[in-house]
C-alpha cells in the first residue's frame, strides 16, 4: 500500500454555521461538477480527494500537503462568488480547515448528524455515501477507508444512541404523524393543496416514504403541473380537489390563501363517504388552510404547523440528550482510524529498517566467516544463529516502540528520527 | 421443578414489566433486543414448567394462559415492530403466574389415560382462544388510547411508544378472527368430552346450569364482536369498542361465576 508520510488528511470547506444560504448555494456542486473540481485540486498536489456537497455544506476531503492544494480549493470556491477570481480571499472568510485527527473527527461528526443543521438528521448518511461513490476514482485508499468508516460511525451512532430518534423538522414531523396513523406509508395516496416551496418539500418527504402523490391542486396550474410531474402525480384545480377527500389517505395543505380554504361545508359530506377510513390532514400553511371544524369529524386527524413543530421540538430536545453518547462513539472511532492511519507509515519503514540491518548483518557475517575458515560447518551455523539472535534483540525494542507510537497516532516523529539516523529516504 | 421454574418465569416477566413500563416514569426506553429477551427467557422456563403440569385446576389454567399471552406478545412484536403489547401483557402475565403460584400448582384429579388427548385439546384450544381474545382486547385498548392522543394532538409517551392505529387494528382483527373459532372448538371439545365419558367417573367434566347459560351468553357476545368485524366490516374505533365489550363480558361472567362457586380445583 502506498504511504503518504508527509501528507495529511485535510478538510476544507464551508457549512451552515460559517456561510449564509446564498453563499452555500454558490459553492454547492452538482454531481456532474465533482470530477472536474477534484481533478483541479489534485492537479495542485493532493493525492486523494472526496467532495461532499449538500445544501448545508461544501467540503473537500483531501490527502494533501497544506499548500498548494488548499489554495486551489479556495481559488475554486472563490470563482463562484460574484467578485470572480478575486473572491479567493472572500471564500476563505466563509470557510474552515481541519487537519489530520480533527479532520477525521469532523467527517465522523458529519456522518453521524452531529454537525447537521437539524441535529441527528439521517439524510446526511446517504449524502456522505453518494459523495464517496461519486469520488471513488479520486479518493485513494486512505480516503476510501475514511469514508467507509464514516458510514459505519453514522450507523453506530444511529443504532446505539437516540440521536436519530423522532423527527426534527415540521415536514418530517408530518410524515411521522401520518406514520402513526397508517403504519407503513408505502402505497398510500396524498393530495397536495398549494404549490409553494413548503408544499414541495413536504410532498417530497412523503414521496420519499413511498407515498404516491396522486394530485397537486393550486390556483396557478403551471406551478402545480411542475410539482405534479416531478412527483409522478396530476395537476388539478382547487375546485376539482374536494371530491378526492373521499379517497385519498393524506391531504397536505400549504397554499398562500389568506383564509381557510378547506371548510366543513366543502368537504364534510365528501369525507362521510369514507365510511370511517382515517384521513390525515397536514396543514402547513400560515394562516391556516383548514377550518378547525374539519378536525372534529370522526376519523379525520388534523394537524397544523404548531402541532408539527411541537413534534419536531420534542424530538430535538430528546436528541440533544444523546449528544454525549454520540460524541463518545465518534471519539472512539477516531482513535481506531488514527491508529490504522498511523500504522500505514510505520509498517513499510519497519520492514525497510529490518531489511537494511539484516543486509548489514549478512555482509559482516560473511566477512567474519572468511577469516574463520577453520570453523566446522556446525560452528559456522552457530555463529550465524548468534548474529541473527543479536540483531533480533537489538531491533526488538525499537520495533515495539514504533508500533506502539503508531497505534497511538504519534508514529511520525519517531519515523522521521529513524530515517535521519539510518539514512533512509522517504518513500515516493 | 414446577414451582422453581414458575418462580424463574415470574422473575423474568417481572423484569419485562419493569422494562416495558420504565418510559412512563421518565426512564429511557430499553433496547428492543432486551425488551424481547426477558419475556423470551421467561417463556422458555415457563414452557418447561407447563409441560410438567397436568392442566387440572385453576393454577395450571392460569399458568397456561399467561404462557399463551407471552407467546402471542412475542409473535405480535413482529407485526407491530415494537413492544407496545408488552405494556399490558407483561404485567398481566406476571400477575397470572403469581396467582397460579398462590392457587397452587399441584395437579388435581388426573384424567384417565384414554381421555388425555380430548382433555389436552380442550384445555389448549380454550386457553389459546381466551389468550387471543385478551390480545384483541389489548390491541383495542391500545388503539383507543392512541386514537385519543392523535385526535387531541397530544404527542407524549403514548404517541411515541404505541404502534400506529392501522397495525393495532390489524392485530385486533387477527386476534378476534383466530381466537373465536379456537374458543368455540375448545368448548365443543368439552361438550364432546362430557358426552363421551359421562358416567365413567374420574376426571369427567361437569357444568352447572348457570355456567352453561352464562357461557352461551359470553359466546354470543364474542360472536357478535367477530360478526361486526368480519361481516359488517367494522374497523377502527367501533371495532375496538366491540372487542373490548366482548372480552369484558367474558371477564365479568368469569369473575361472577367464580364468586358464586369459589375454589381452585377447577378453572371454571
Amino acid at each position: 500500500m502506498t504511504t503518504h508520510v508527509g501528507m495529511g488528511i485535510k478538510v476544507v470547506g464551508v457549512n451552515h454555521r460559517t456561510a449564509p444560504l446564498d453563499v452555500r448555494e454558490r459553492f454547492a456542486h452538482g454531481a456532474h461538477e465533482v470530477p472536474a473540481a477534484l481533478q483541479r485540486v489534485m492537479a495542485a498536489g493532493a493525492s486523494g480527494g472526496v467532495l461532499l456537497s449538500t445544501c448545508n455544506r461544501t467540503e473537500f476531503y483531501l490527502l494533501a500537503e497544506d499548500e498548494p492544494a488548499l489554495e486551489a480549493v479556495w481559488a475554486l470556491l472563490g470563482e463562484r462568488l460574484p467578485s470572480g477570481p478575486r473572491g479567493e480571499g472572500a471564500a476563505r472568510e466563509y470557510g474552515y480547515i481541519e487537519r489530520d485527527r480533527d479532520a477525521v473527527r469532523h467527517l465522523y461528526r458529519v456522518s453521524s448528524g452531529l454537525d447537521s443543521m437539524i441535529l441527528g438528521e439521517s439524510q446526511i448518511q446517504g449524502q456522505v455515501r453518494e459523495a464517496w461513490e461519486a469520488s471513488r476514482a479520486q479518493a485513494g485508499p486512505v480516503l476510501h477507508r475514511l469514508f467507509q468508516t464514516a458510514l459505519h460511525v453514522g450507523s453506530r451512532v444511529r443504532t446505539e444512541t437516540g440521536l436519530g430518534m423522532g423527527t426534527a423538522s415540521a415536514a418530517s414531523a408530518g410524515v411521522a404523524v401520518a406514520g402513526k396513523i397508517f403504519g407503513d406509508l408505502a402505497g398510500r395516496t396524498a393530495l397536495i393543496l398549494g404549490a409553494g416551496d413548503m408544499a414541495e418539500l413536504a410532498a417530497t418527504c412523503l414521496s420519499d416514504e413511498g407515498v404516491q402523490i396522486t394530485l397537486v391542486a393550486n390556483r396557478t396550474q403551471e406551478r402545480a403541473r411542475a410539482i405534479a410531474e416531478r412527483l409522478g402525480g396530476r395537476a388539478v384545480s382547487l375546485e376539482e380537489a374536494w371530491a378526492y377527500f373521499a379517497t385519498t389517505d393524506i391531504v397536505l395543505c400549504s397554499t398562500a390563501a389568506p383564509h381557510a380554504v378547506v371548510t366543513w361545508e366543502r368537504v364534510g359530506s365528501v369525507i362521510a363517504e369514507r365510511r370511517g377510513r382515517p384521513l390525515c390532514v397536514l396543514d402547513l400553511a400560515v394562516p391556516r388552510d383548514v377550518d378547525p371544524a374539519v378536525g372534529q369529524i370522526e376519523n379525520v386527524f388534523l394537524y397544523d404547523v404548531d402541532d408539527l413543530q411541537t413534534v419536531a421540538a420534542q424530538a430535538t430536545a430528546r436528541r440533544r440528550d444523546e449528544i454525549p453518547a454520540a460524541e463518545r462513539i465518534v471519539e472512539e472511532e477516531t482513535d481506531l482510524f488514527w491508529a490504522w492511519y498511523g500504522g500505514l507509515g510505520v509498517v513499510p519503514v519497519i520492514k525497510e529498517f529490518r531489511s537494511r540491518m539484516d543486509a548489514l548483518r549478512t555482509a559482516e557475517l560473511e566477512r567474519a566467516l572468511k577469516q574463520l575458515d577453520h570453523l566446522s560447518p556446525d560452528d559456522r551455523a552457530r555463529v550465524e544463529q548468534f548474529s541473527q539472535a543479536l540483531l533480533n534483540k537489538f531491533l526488538h525494542q525499537p520495533t515495539l516502540a514504533l508500533k506502539e507510537a503508531a497505534e497511538q497516532g504519534r508514529g511520525y516523529g519517531l519515523l522521521e528520527a529513524l530515517r535521519r539516523l539510518f539514512g533512509m529516504e522517504p518513500p515516493a | 421443578m414446577i414451582v422453581p421454574l414458575h418462580l424463574i418465569a415470574l422473575a423474568l416477566y417481572g423484569l419485562a414489566t419493569a422494562l416495558a413500563l420504565a418510559p412512563f416514569i421518565g426512564l429511557r426506553p430499553s433496547h428492543r433486543a432486551l425488551a424481547i429477551a426477558f419475556p423470551c427467557a421467561g417463556a422458555a422456563a415457563h414452557v418447561v414448567a407447563v409441560s410438567q403440569l397436568t392442566l387440572f385446576g385453576l393454577g395450571p389454567a392460569l399458568s397456561m394462559l399467561a404462557l399463551c399471552l407471552v407467546l402471542l406478545q412475542l409473535a405480535s412484536e413482529r407485526l407491530l415492530r415494537g413492544s407496545a403489547v408488552s405494556f399490558f401483557v407483561a404485567p398481566l402475565a406476571t400477575g397470572l403466574v403469581g396467582l397460579a403460584l398462590l392457587s397452587g400448582l399441584t395437579p388435581g384429579a388426573e384424567a384417565a389415560p384414554g381421555r388425555n388427548a380430548w382433555f389436552v385439546m380442550h384445555v389448549a384450544l380454550s386457553v389459546l382462544g381466551v389468550a387471543l381474545m385478551a390480545l384483541a382486547f389489548i390491541a383495542a385498548a391500545l388503539y383507543l388510547l392512541q386514537f385519543r392522543e392523535l385526535k387531541a394532538r397530544r404527542f407524549g409517551q403514548i404517541f411515541q411508544l404505541f404502534p400506529p392505529l392501522e397495525r393495532l387494528d390489524q392485530l385486533n382483527r387477527f386476534a378476534l378472527v383466530a381466537g373465536f373459532p379456537a374458543l368455540t372448538l375448545g368448548v365443543l371439545l368439552a361438550l364432546g368430552y362430557g358426552a363421551r365419558f359421562v358416567g365413567e367417573g374420574g376426571g369427567g367434566l361437569h357444568a352447572a346450569k348457570a355456567q352453561i347459560v352464562w357461557g352461551i351468553f359470553t359466546w354470543v357476545v364474542l360472536g357478535w364482536a367477530v360478526w361486526v368485524r368480519v361481516v359488517r366490516h367494522w374497523a377502527g374505533r367501533r371495532a375496538a369498542v366491540a372487542s373490548i365489550a366482548g372480552f369484558s363480558a367474558v371477564l365479568l361472567v368469569y369473575v361472577a361465576l367464580k364468586l358464586v362457586e369459589p375454589g381452585v380445583g377447577r378453572f371454571l
